[in-house]
């Protein structure tokens, strides 16, 4: 006979997790009394929050199931701002939550909450167990969903006297989906459209987002994008997933993309997607988007189609299986009715020579002289700091940050070839992501140098932190961009509220550096005089190279000046040509 | 007003993601009448939507892991009733702007 606890924990055994993120409470104490000895390794975490992000930044790093376990009531409640990352961004997720014991569920019941209900819009699959019997299906089949097609979050809520009681255990069980008749993969027909309508393009481009990471299909997108040789580019969490030194790459695209991506993007007449939303920040005005372009849109996801602007071509199904089938298509010999390879080849090299200034455009964004877009000079500091930074990494290291102005200047300059070297929260923009969610990616590469950026407002989000962080000895390297501003929030103000500031200066910040002494983590301050010189001193260098190589964690709070803002920008509502490149 | 029916397994919380569906793009639902069909369960839905959401709901409806057939019913009002579902194997990918690949083509 095991308790409902010990066959919970045995079921993720069987599901392969050896590590999970938590805080306790009363009606999840059974699971928590029945950990040791497990086999499952728990982290607690000083919020449920910091929990649910630790376990996301596990998952986003491995790619495998992240797994957050809270209390009922306010611990599964403050899980919901994760469970919504997890949705937005893809990852594979399964948060565990105690309940009320069956009896009380429906009578307002100390520290209840309907989590089952309050996430159901959030989740990709959820299950309220009703009886101990179903407890190992219900595991699997939220393992499955969690880590299925388009991965996403899971809840499982657990009703106290489920985990107390006893029953005989044969054992996890596997969880096989029924196949429905409408579940079709994309057939190899589509290929050829594709290739013949390459063949038609004068202005073709490719478009890399988190799909073809998530899919694992990166060497397969690298050696077609080889082939293509057309301008190319990346979302947010596309970064890493084409090299950066590729000759047709144009760095990020979107509200705070490059130049040359957001214009050849309005320019293309062939737009080719592959495993991205076109969400809102990445389109712009979408009746202006892309606008002479046909839209080729592989997805593994049908429900993510045509949600801002409606695509020519839908291509569903695992990237891993339909690039390579497009990709053989391609390099097939040429016949009279379909294009070659080597047709489309030329088609790439002769358009981006024919993009007015592409080559100027791409050594901005990519190249490395990589001029600063910013008049004023007001973030070339901050801009320059980060290049020190990133270009000191070690090789594989990653970067997670937070979100705001020191998030996008960090997509702007990060270089990695590495899928998963970068890290963020990019659909829902959740403030106070990083700090934990580091921690998560530190535990699963303990030998990989893991920075933190994160500005002075997210940072005090989940600050508490750090208290796990010195609590696990993780040598995180943690930077804070501090403007004394909610900066992003900010530079909107001043673009488009008249400079009305209203609630956005953080002047009063506690001082970080005695914050984090505070919490027996070593911390030092650079002022951005020190990156006004280029290049930067040997005693800045230093200072550098030893905050990133240490065997301990680190804070460095950089100071940036309050209104330095982020460029080229994409005003909200307005085209991705419409660029504002400067302040006025 | 267009008509939805959609079969579903009736697992713990399907219809109610079938409905938020509807709801989160604050879209009003004049009727629902859900009932067991066959071995499973059907929801008729009527609802005012534009011709993009017509596609954007079915494949979000088709994404519930336990939905098993969407069909989108004609104008209630041109015609009265249901039609069968889509021609396709899933429901197609540009439902809305009814374009395909191979009329871009043309």
């Amino acid at each position: 006979m095991l308790k409902g606890a010990d066959i919970v924990l045995q079921c993720l055994r069987a599901e392969g997790v050896d590590l999970v993120f938590g805080y306790p409470g009363g009606a999840i104490m059974p699971l928590y009394d029945a950990l040791e000895g497990s086999g499952v390794r728990h982290v607690l975490t000083r919020h449920e929050q910091g929990a649910v992000f630790a376990a996301e930044g596990f998952a986003r790093v491995t790619g495998k199931v992240g797994v957050a376990i809270a209390t009922s009531g306010p611990g599964a409640t403050n899980l919901v701002t994760g469970i919504a990352d997890a949705k937005m961004d893809s990852v594979p997720l399964v948060c565990i939550t105690g309940q009320v014991r069956s009896a009380l569920i429906g009578t307002d019941a100390f520290q209840e909450t309907d989590v089952f209900g309050v996430t159901l819009s959030l989740t990709k699959w959820s299950r309220l167990v009703k009886t101990l019997d179903e407890i190992p299906e219900v595991i699997a089949e939220g393992f499955y969903w969690a880590r299925s097609g388009r991965p996403g979050p899971v809840v499982i809520d657990i009703p106290t006297d489920m985990l107390k009681a006893k029953k005989e255990f044969s054992g996890p069980v596997k969880f096989t989906p029924q196949v429905r008749a409408a579940d079709t993969k994309a057939e190899g027909g589509f290929a050829d459209t594709i290739v013949a309508l390459l063949q038609k393009a004068q202005r073709p481009v490719a478009l890399v987002g988190a799909g073809a990471k998530l899919s694992g299909a990166i060497p397969e997108l690298r050696r077609l994008l080889d082939d293509l040789n057309i301008p190319s580019f990346a979302t947010v969490h596309g970064l890493g997933a084409v090299p950066p030194q590729s000759p047709y790459y144009l760095g990020m695209v979107g509200m705070h993309g490059t130049r040359a991506a957001n214009m050849a993007l309005h320019e293309t007449d062939l737009l080719l997607v592959f495993g991205a939303r076109l969400d809102d920040r990445v389109t712009g005005d979408p009746t202006r988007f892309a606008p002479q372009a046909r839209i080729i849109h592989f997805e593994i996801d049908p429900a993510q189609l045509d949600r801002v602007r409606a695509c020519d071509q839908a291509v569903i199904g695992d990237l891993a299986d339909t690039i390579p089938a497009f990709h053989a298509e391609l390099r097939k010999p040429p016949t009279h009715s379909t294009s070659s390879g080597q047709a489309s080849r030329k088609t790439g090299e002769t358009w981006g020579t024919q993009i007015p200034d592409f080559r100027e455009w791409r050594a901005i964004a990519c190249g490395p002289e990589r001029a600063e877009l910013d008049p004023r000079g007001l973030a070339q500091p901050t801009i320059r700091f980060l290049d020190e930074l990133f270009s000191r990494l070690p090789e594989d290291s990653v970067v997670i940050a937070d979100v705001g102005q020191h998030q996008m200047w960090a997509a702007q300059r990060y270089r990695s070839s590495s899928p998963r070297g970068f890290i963020t929260s990019g659909g829902l923009g959740a403030m106070g992501f990083a700090l934990p969610a580091a921690v998560g990616v530190q535990l699963a590469k303990p030998e990989t140098c893991v920075l933190c950026v994160s500005g002075d407002g997210g940072f005090q989000m989940n600050i508490q932190e750090l208290a796990t962080v010195h609590r696990l000895g993780l040598p995180i390297k943690m930077v804070i961009i501090d403007n004394k501003y909610l900066g992003m929030v900010r530079q909107w103000q001043q673009l488009f509220y008249q400079r009305n500031y209203a609630e956005t200066d953080l002047s009063d910040n506690p001082d970080f550096v005695e914050i984090a002494k505070a919490y027996r983590i070593q911390a030092e301050r650079l002022n951005e005089a020190a990156m006004r010189e280029f290049p930067v001193s040997t005693e800045t260098g230093d200072l550098i190279d030893s905050f990133l190589h240490s065997p301990e964690p680190e804070l460095l709070v950089f100071d940036c000046h309050p209104e330095a803002n982020v460029f080229p920008m994409v005003p909200a509502g307005a085209a991705l040509s419409e660029m504002m490149l400067e302040e006025d | 007003m267009q008509v939805f029916h959609i079969h579903y397994r009736n697992t713990q919380g399907t219809l109610m993601r079938i409905l938020n569906a509807a709801s989160r793009r604050a879209l009003d639902i004049p009727s629902v009448l859900a009932e067991p069909a066959e071995q499973h369960h059907r929801v008729t839905l009527v609802l005012e939507v534009t011709p993009k959401q017509v596609g954007q709901l079915s494949r979000d409806w088709y994404a519930i892991s336990d939905v098993l057939e969407v069909h989108s019913g004609a104008g209630l009002h041109e015609h009265g009733g249901a039609r069968p579902g889509w021609a396709g194997a899933h429901p197609p990918a540009s439902e809305s702007n009814g374009q395909s690949a191979r009329a871009a083509l043309a």
